[in-house]
């Protein structure tokens, strides 16, 4: 069933972008790494049980990270490769003091870093300051460029393919055993030595990690980054989706970004109809975060994918039984 | 087969805001021995173990095994060591089968990390094979083979226990502590138990057993270390300690009386409880009543309300 799963997913990450329109392909890319990013925050959320509300910082540093290298020269591919990597040893430089903050104060944590990030960046005249990091090239390995959108959708397919392997992985190891374990007894697992604090470390860092990656691919794709692009709703936004598609589930982060983009897409179109004002896209944006998570949370507070999970088998219990 | 380790605690003191839950406990646990700590409700018996056991760190003394200062180091450390515990209360992990909980006992002695999980190295592949064996073989020796591939918090309260037990045995350990193992147990389960802590004694474990049923204490253990109010207040065999006035006044709450050991021993399983209450009233023993409240914070309500129950039903006709 999980093998027929992956499957699913990805003749339809291979099979969509070709038959997309140019204007919706900008949002399969978008969407795609939003889910990239989203994997990560489940697996924090879910299986180390922190919440970051800054994942957006990890983002713009592996898009900052890629983007300024290719600028200054240094082949795409080791940018996009040093992006992740730089994402990560900021996330275990932030992590080590931060993940002794528990729950709430570890997402305010997060959520002042990211400030404090984007008001450097701002005042970075080397990257770009508030105008942004322009000039970015297109991504290209050995002289093959990537041009189109096409190109770039299946690059983020990629990024999103690896973000959910490694993932899944993890969980199922020895390291995503111990974090389950430290989920629900921190002191049994400690005393079954089980590094927790450590633990929580690495997912954080992994995490971040996976923001980094697709962050990377985010620069070369809009060749143009500015700190505006990084906003806070942003990292709002991977927390609702991985809440939506149910925290602790490999396929959740999938379903929550892509129920979350399309429904933005949405409201979008509706708040700039002709006669609306023009703060109606934001405001319904906002909106609608709030609105989901609450509706989550009453009704679905493991998230969709659990939920669906229990409606199938619950109808396959009851074929069952009428046979 | 089992190389049991020689622990040995000198001096060690842990105080809760102000109110020591054990103070200056010295003792010695030679290699392959089974130990038994006994001593009335929050006589420090828990704090010993999580001293030990790495939860907690000391506030003066030392902690050493086989000769090396543990004290300082963390659970999961120690653990590495060959400490592991079997708590009080069932801490199973939940959402997890019970195969899998006891693999995660296998943590101690394995050390595949992240990297080696997320690409699927060859070490990943060759430790998961053995872990997934030696968790098998844990389940089994604790008697719940059947129940590998069900959630563990499924598994009613007996099979709780004897999953904790098979995940402490899956960290292959040369000191094993265990807290109030048969607590909550019926009786087949108990006998069970007695037998697999009897294997591994003669197979030269070295175990700390802590247990509120005397008899059950007498019968399996080398040795008898009684605490009270946070202090070794006796050590011998069992039969030393059970002939010991300072023992059966800290179980009775009173100046001892003329009984057969028998008797005391009995009588101490059946009052353990009621002193509790009684001292609670009892001006002189403010410094016990609070150390003992003091311990039972990290206590769970579960476990308490079972010796009570045992306790009770040991004090009928």
């Amino acid at each position: 069933m999980k093998r027929l799963g992956f499957g699913v997913l990805a003749l339809l990450l291979v099979a969509l972008p070709p038959l997309l329109p140019e204007r919706h392909l900008a949002t399969f890319v978008l969407l795609t790494l939003a889910a990239a990013v989203t994997v990560g925050v489940s697996l924090l959320m879910g299986y180390a049980g922190q919440v970051s509300l800054g994942q957006a910082s990890f983002y713009a540093i592996g898009a900052y990270t890629a983007g300024l290298l290719a600028v200054h020269g240094t082949p795409p591919l080791l940018g996009l490769l040093a992006a992740p990597v730089i994402a990560a040893v900021a996330a275990v430089l932030l992590g080590a003091p931060l993940l002794r903050l528990r729950g709430h104060h570890l997402a305010f944590a997060t959520l002042a870093v990211q400030l404090i990030l984007l008001s450097l960046l701002a005042q970075a005249d080397w990257a770009g300051g508030a105008i942004g990091l322009q000039g970015i090239p297109r991504f290209s390995v050995g002289g093959f460029e990537l041009r189109n959108d096409l190109g770039y959708a299946y690059l983020s397919c990629g990024v999103l393919a690896i973000a959910l392997l490694v993932a899944r992985n993890v969980v199922a190891s020895r390291a995503g055993r111990g974090l389950r374990a430290a989920a629900t007894s921190e002191v049994a697992a400690a005393a079954s030595g089980v590094a927790v604090g450590g633990y929580r470390l690495a997912v954080f860092a992994l995490s971040a990690a996976f923001a980094g990656l697709a962050g990377g691919v985010y620069a070369f794709y809009l060749g143009y980054l500015a700190p505006g692009s990084f906003p806070v709703l942003l990292s709002i936004e991977y927390v609702v989706m991985a809440v939506v598609g149910g925290l602790g589930t490999i396929a959740g982060p999938v379903v929550g970004a892509t129920v979350i983009v399309l429904l933005v897409q949405v409201l979008n179109t509706l708040g700039t109809q002709p006669g609306m004002p023009d703060y109606a896209p934001t405001v319904l944006n906002y909106a609608v975060y709030a609105l989901l998570l609450v509706v989550c949370v009453l009704f679905l507070p493991k998230g969709l994918v659990p939920a669906l999970d229990r409606v199938r088998r619950g109808s396959l219990d009851k074929a069952r039984s009428i046979r | 087969m089992t190389n049991g380790a020689e622990l040995t605690v000198t001096g060690v003191d842990r105080a809760f805001g102000g109110v020591y839950a054990v103070r200056d406990v010295t003792l010695s646990v030679a290699p392959g021995e089974l130990r038994a700590v006994i001593g009335p409700n929050g006589a420090g018996k828990s704090t010993l173990f999580a001293l030990i056991g790495g939860q907690l760190a000391p506030q003066a003394g030392e902690v050493r095994l086989d000769g090396a200062r543990i004290d300082r180091l963390s659970a999961h450390r120690r653990a590495r060591l060959g400490i592991s515990v079997v708590f009080q209360a069932a801490r199973i992990f939940h959402g997890m089968t019970a195969l899998e909980n006891v693999m995660v006992g296998a943590h101690a002695t394995n050390g595949a990390g992240f990297l080696a999980g997320a690409l699927r190295l060859p070490v990943h592949h060759r430790e998961e094979r053995l872990i997934r064996e030696r968790a098998l073989e844990c389940l089994a020796r604790a008697g719940i083979a059947d129940w590998a591939d069900r959630p563990a918090e499924e598994l009613p309260l007996g099979q709780q226990r004897a999953l904790q037990l098979a995940r402490a045995l899956c960290a292959q350990p040369r000191l094993l502590l265990l807290d109030e193992p048969a607590s909550g147990l019926r009786a087949g389960e108990r006998e069970r138990l007695a037998t697999l802590i009897g294997e591994l004694r003669a197979e030269g474990l070295t175990m700390l057993l802590v247990e509120h049923d005397v008899a059950f204490v007498m019968r399996l253990a080398d040795r008898v270390t009684v605490l009270d109010l946070g202090g070794v207040i006796a050590e011998g065999t069992a039969a030393e300690v059970r002939a010991d006035p300072r023992v059966i006044a800290a179980y009775l709450g009173a100046a001892p009386e003329e009984t057969g050991p028998e008797a005391a021993a009995a009588a101490a399983t059946a009052t353990a409880t009621a002193t509790e209450t009684q001292t609670a009233t009892g001006g002189e023993r403010d410094a016990g009543t609070a150390a003992r409240a003091a311990e039972d914070q990290g206590q769970q309500n579960a476990g308490v309300r079972e010796d009570s129950a045992s306790a009770r039903k040991g004090a009928e006709p």
